[in-house]
């Protein structure tokens, strides 16, 4: 009895829309400014400008921009990072770095990326997993993308690095490379797919992959041992709702609805999605597991695949529409950038 | 390439963040008992979960984790000294019914500590055991925070509800 009440109540509380799309945008963008900081704007705005007009003025002369940057997302920390001002140039394209601030286990690092002659440098632009950072220690990094600068061409990056060990890396060397970087992204939301649900049927093919990876709540129940059941991956696509990305299979196995996505060049330009449901009224309903495979391995014509798995039976199904959020690049590029320099802690 | 069992990087951020929302925000609304608090302890849990990147061996080992760290960000949020000498915004969720607003102001009565577990035990399905786990306490801890909240719901409640 009471369980039903409570659940009955429960069920009725939500994030807001505003509140979940937040916490999605910075997903999106991997910031590390906290979330409340939009949500307060107005305090926000009045406590930059509060320490902007009583540290800046002292260091206005010397102050570089990546500096005022800092000061506008953490002013607290802003002086702590020391200059480093280290660059290398090729295909016409600059990467500095600039500052880094040590503190214990962690170091942070700001870096620029500069396009000198064309526009390859957007406010998209992404290191992917294309950077290395080579250290005398066992550690973990990041790195984030933090502002872009369009007059100039500059994107800037904050990369964390934290040692394992839990010891002090002040007094290190790391090299920092990055040997391509994607750009000119686009992010596609809520895009309806226009597939007539209601006339899916059990699937005909299914093929037996090795699951690369995946999530949710019924992740472990769809695989075993790493293998998974998903539908047989067709050369048609029934419906491409972005360039690179379609359905490449839809229909029940086992009375769950399968929907299959293929990505094309998506180890190259980080193509990727997610497939949802809306009900009529508009509610969203999401998977209950997504399961990742390729067709092949390191060669040419590789295909991506994500299956997602929706529990919906065939007989309500028409009562449902497909929608998906995409993201695509259009620009890869190569290039060979490369900085040594050293872990000093900030007086 | 994905690591396996594993909702990685910024492609499944997005999953995650859609597929635990509604359990991260109950559940730190049963904590903390507002709407606004709810809201901040929600940002906080996935901005950690932003920053931090966590790799899980598993989807339990995930929710377990997001569980904890709305637990901990619920407590953080109370123990802060801005909201020791801010009042409670009275902005609230707007429930269906009478029966629904009464049970949320006899719940708000009870410990927070009490809720939560409560809120794992009848909402989340979770056994004493995963609550344990979850929560980093001792099993009897929790056997006992959970008899001592029944006892309590059953004295608030009276007649109305079978605890």
């Amino acid at each position: 009895m009471f369980k039903e009440k409570y659940k009955h109540m429960i069920d009725q509380v939500h994030p807001g829309d505003e509140l979940l799309c937040g916490v999605l945008k910075s997903a999106h963008i991997s910031s590390k400014r906290k979330i409340s900081f939009f949500y307060r704007p107005v305090a926000a705005v009045i406590a930059v400008c509060i320490c902007m007009s009583l540290t800046v003025p002292a260091l206005a002369a010397k102050v570089e921009p990546i500096y005022k940057l800092i000061y506008t997302v953490s002013p607290g920390i802003a002086q702590l990072f020391a200059p480093v001002q280290k660059s290398d140039e090729d295909n016409g394209i600059k990467m500095e770095v600039l500052s880094a601030y040590i503190h214990g286990n962690v170091a942070e690092i700001y870096i620029t990326m500069q396009d000198l002659s064309k526009d390859r440098i957007d406010d998209t632009t992404d290191l992917f997993d294309s950077y290395s950072i080579n250290r005398p220690f066992d550690s973990s990094a990041s790195c984030q993308f933090v502002n872009y600068d369009e007059k100039t061409k500059t994107a800037t990056f904050l990369i964390s690095i934290t040692e394992w060990k839990n010891k002090k890396i002040a007094g290190d060397k790391i090299t920092f490379s990055v040997k391509k970087f994607l750009s000119h992204k686009k992010n596609y939301s809520d895009v309806r797919i226009p597939i007539d649900l209601s006339s899916v049927t059990a699937a005909e093919d299914t093929k037996n992959v090795n699951a690369m990876g995946g999530g949710g709540k019924d992740y472990e129940r769809y695989t075993n041992k790493g293998k998974a059941t998903v539908l047989k991956p067709s050369e048609a696509i029934y419906g491409s709702p972005v360039d690179d990305i379609g359905v490449t299979d839809i229909g029940y196995i086992g009375g769950m609805l399968h929907i299959q996505m293929g990505l094309g060049d998506r180890l190259k330009k980080d193509n990727h999605g997610s497939f949802y449901l809306k009900d009529v009224n508009g509610n969203t309903v999401n998977c209950n597991c997504n399961i990742y495979f390729a067709n092949k391995y390191e060669e040419q014509g590789r295909i991506d695949y994500c299956e997602y798995v929706f529990d919906i039976p065939r007989e309500e199904i028409k009562n449902y529409t497909l929608y998906g959020d995409f993201n695509t690049s259009d620009m890869l590029t190569w290039g060979n950038w490369r900085v040594t320099f050293p872990l000093e802690q900030a007086e | 390439m994905l690591k396996s069992q594993s909702l990685l990087k910024d492609d499944c951020a997005d999953n995650v963040i859609k597929f635990y929302a509604d359990m991260v925000y109950r559940l730190a609304f049963a904590r903390t008992g507002t709407k606004s608090d709810a809201d901040e302890v929600f940002q906080e849990v996935f901005m950690r979960y932003i920053k931090k990147q966590p790799v899980f061996e598993n989807e339990e080992h995930r929710k377990a984790w997001l569980i904890r760290v709305t637990i901990n960000c619920s407590i953080k949020l109370w123990n802060s000294a801005w909201k020791r000498k801010t009042e409670p915004l009275t902005e609230t969720i707007p429930f269906e019914t009478k029966d629904d607003i009464n049970l949320n102001n006899e719940l708000r009565q009870l410990p927070k500590k009490y809720r939560e577990v409560i809120h794992l035990f009848y909402y989340e399905d979770m056994s004493l055991a995963e609550i344990s786990q979850a929560l980093n306490r001792k099993n009897s801890a929790v056997r006992t925070q959970l008899t001592r909240a029944r006892a309590l719901l059953k004295n608030m409640l009276k007649e109305d509800f079978d605890v």
